[in-house]
């Protein structure tokens, strides 16, 4: 066997000791979890109403949260990375504030804005007997607030990468503007596309700050996993354990499952 | 099956004004380096850069021609293109990649796989219509690319650099097959290049390019043989200079004093660079009327032959066989006495 030197390089030393904390920091507090994780009850607490409630309702806002951020994230994310107008590094600044806000007041800004009494909501309640806060949909609406930036950036970024000769290519070839869009724009920028969106979901997932403020705590309605969480952290700490496991090891398989298609999909692009 | 277009166009700083026409059947090859305006050209042809002044007609259709407000964009043009690195799709298989434009404009899926693998036939890849782009060699992703362009039956085939990003040792391959299948079309072929033996190889017809304007346009003979610049005589690899013959002598704008058979005036003078010989004595008996000492500049071997550039009072390449150059052991910085007959002069007035 050949000795790939090149790929044995080590590390210097100070930079593999801070790698090996910073691993450390991640794994630790993961040990602390499993380490008082309570393996006996834990069917039963799986088993209780209210958990599954709370990760069904979960399960239903994140994804629907992420199905709207794709379908105006990607549409805005080409906006900004293709059409040149003036103010847009400010829209930029608009549309992935939400990433950088505290939730909370993302969530203060949406109740009074599209709460019952808000600038708009009152129209909403009034012209559409639409009701926001409160509700699962407000719920969604949190959700993609929050998490829609994640896939914006991501895309953008793709789309200012990607070679658009591959476009004009298409365009020769008697492709109109959507046909191009469709079937040589959005497979060049598809490992972005899917990275994107599961970081929105990810963020929709663990979305707590703007949910509590803006759609509130019922169970069945509004309460998601990370409220129940926190709600069982004060009065049954052992189903916060296993209600957190739970969101992790949610997590944890998505984030395996995609790898696969996440590797295609790097290859397909192209560069 | 004709091209007239007459094209300007402002990119950034760089302003582009040539005026093509290309007959029925021809191949015309656009030479010139990067940067001369070649690909900008190819867009507007292909209506991927509207032109801001003149028109582009094919076959007396107008495609662009902004004094009429018309502008045909670029998935209505009769018009197809060979890019650069060819552009395959890399998520689509061959024939899916030569079916593109069929399914693009509608035709339904059998039918357009039908079409596209017997394309793929015809440039000899029917064994690869499954295969991936990044599994195709250099050769094959061309003649794929040719295939996707050809599918959709344009009325002008664009080429733009086809063989410049292939290496050097499937060029030549590549060349003489992409000459026969050019050949097949019968539509207007138009490729640009910056390699001139890809415009001898491929075309009838040559337009020099030169900072976005066209130095001198012929047929190939014509414009080696008779260069009307120097970029044009570096580009096609003769030695062209100006200057003033008085009583059979040139005396070139460089201060040289050269011995031609030539009528008093201003010319241009042409030196093929076969006409000269080196040599490491200057033979007074020869009957060569001009010896001058010189220094060897840059060797450039092709094949048999060595390129020799020669600096002194007339710099001159001169092209010896490899054979004489080994010979004579010339290395850059020798010093070498270069002589010519006046009668291999050959000069026009300028």
């Amino acid at each position: 066997m050949t000795r790939r030197r090149g790929h044995r390089t080590p590390l210097p030393p100070p930079v593999f000791a801070l790698a090996m904390v910073a691993i450390a920091f991640f794994a630790l507090p993961f040990i602390g979890l499993l380490w008082r994780a309570p393996w006996g009850s834990m069917l039963d607490v799986l088993g209780q109403e209210s958990v599954r409630t709370a990760l069904w309702l979960s399960l239903r806002t994140s994804f629907a949260a992420t199905f709207f951020a794709v379908l105006f994230g990607v549409p805005l994310a080409w906006l900004l990375a293709r059409v040149p107008f003036t103010g847009s590094s400010a829209v930029r600044a608009l549309c992935i504030l939400s990433m950088v806000l505290p939730p909370v007041v993302g969530g203060v800004a949406l109740f009074f804005s599209f709460g019952r009494r808000g600038l708009f909501g009152q129209y909403l309640d009034r012209w559409f007997d639409i009701q926001l806060p409160f509700t699962t949909s407000g719920v969604v609406v949190a959700q993609t607030f929050v998490s829609m930036p994640f896939l914006v950036i991501t895309v953008e970024a793709a789309l200012r990468q990607m070679d658009r000769r591959y476009e004009d290519a298409a365009r020769t070839l008697g492709a109109s503007r959507w046909y191009v869009f469709r079937r040589v724009t959005v497979p060049a920028i598809q490992p972005a596309l899917v990275a994107g969106a599961v970081l929105a979901w990810a963020r929709a997932l663990g979305e707590f700050g703007a949910t509590i403020t803006f759609a509130g705590n019922f169970p069945g309605t509004t309460q998601t996993m990370p409220l129940a969480t926190y709600l069982a952290l004060e009065t049954n700490p052992e189903e916060a354990l296993v209600i957190s496991l739970l969101l992790i090891a949610v997590s944890f398989a998505v984030l395996i499952g995609l790898r696969d298609r996440w590797l295609n999909g790097a290859r397909a692009a192209f560069t | 099956m004709s091209l007239d277009a007459q094209v300007a166009v402002q990119v950034g700083d760089f302003e582009l004004d040539v005026e093509l026409d290309v007959g029925p059947g021809e191949v015309l090859a656009v030479l010139g380096p990067n940067g001369s305006g070649k690909s900008t050209l190819l867009r507007t042809l292909a209506g991927l850069t509207p032109i801001d002044r003149g028109h582009i007609r094919v076959d007396d259709v107008v495609l662009d021609d902004p004094a009429a407000d018309t502008f045909v964009p670029p998935e209505q043009r009769p018009i197809g293109v060979v890019f650069q690195d060819y552009l395959l799709f890399a998520h689509l298989s061959a024939v899916e990649n030569v079916a593109f434009g069929l399914r693009a404009r509608g035709v339904d899926k059998r039918e357009a796989r039908a079409i596209a693998a017997s394309w793929l036939d015809r440039v000899g890849l029917a064994d690869l219509a499954a295969m991936r782009p990044a599994q195709l060699s250099g050769g094959q992703a061309q003649r794929v690319a040719l295939a996707r362009a050809l599918a959709t039956d344009p009325a002008m085939l664009l080429l733009d650099e086809p063989l410049a990003a292939l290496d050097v040792s499937a060029r030549q391959d590549v060349r003489r097959t992409l000459r026969e299948h050019l050949s097949t079309f019968d539509g207007t072929r138009l490729l640009v290049t910056h390699d001139p033996i890809d415009a001898y190889a491929l075309a009838d017809r040559v337009a020099i390019l030169e900072g976005g304007r066209i130095a001198q346009t012929g047929t190939i003979a014509e414009v080696t043989a008779h260069p009307r610049s120097r970029y044009v005589a570096e580009l096609v690899g003769t030695n062209l200079m100006r200057g003033v013959v008085t009583d059979g002598v040139l005396t070139t704008d460089s201060g040289a004093h050269v011995v031609v058979a030539a009528d008093p005036g201003p010319v241009f003078a042409v030196i093929r660079p076969q006409a000269i010989t080196l040599s490491l004595t200057a033979d007074p008996t020869s009957s060569a009327r001009n010896i001058w000492h010189g220094v060897v500049g840059d060797i450039e071997r092709l094949g048999d032959r060595a390129r020799v550039g020669v600096r002194g009072p007339l710099p001159v390449i001169a092209e010896i066989t490899t054979a004489a150059l080994d010979a004579l052991g010339l290395r850059p910085g020798d010093d070498v006495y270069a002589s010519l007959k006046a009668t291999d002069i050959t000069t026009y007035p300028a």
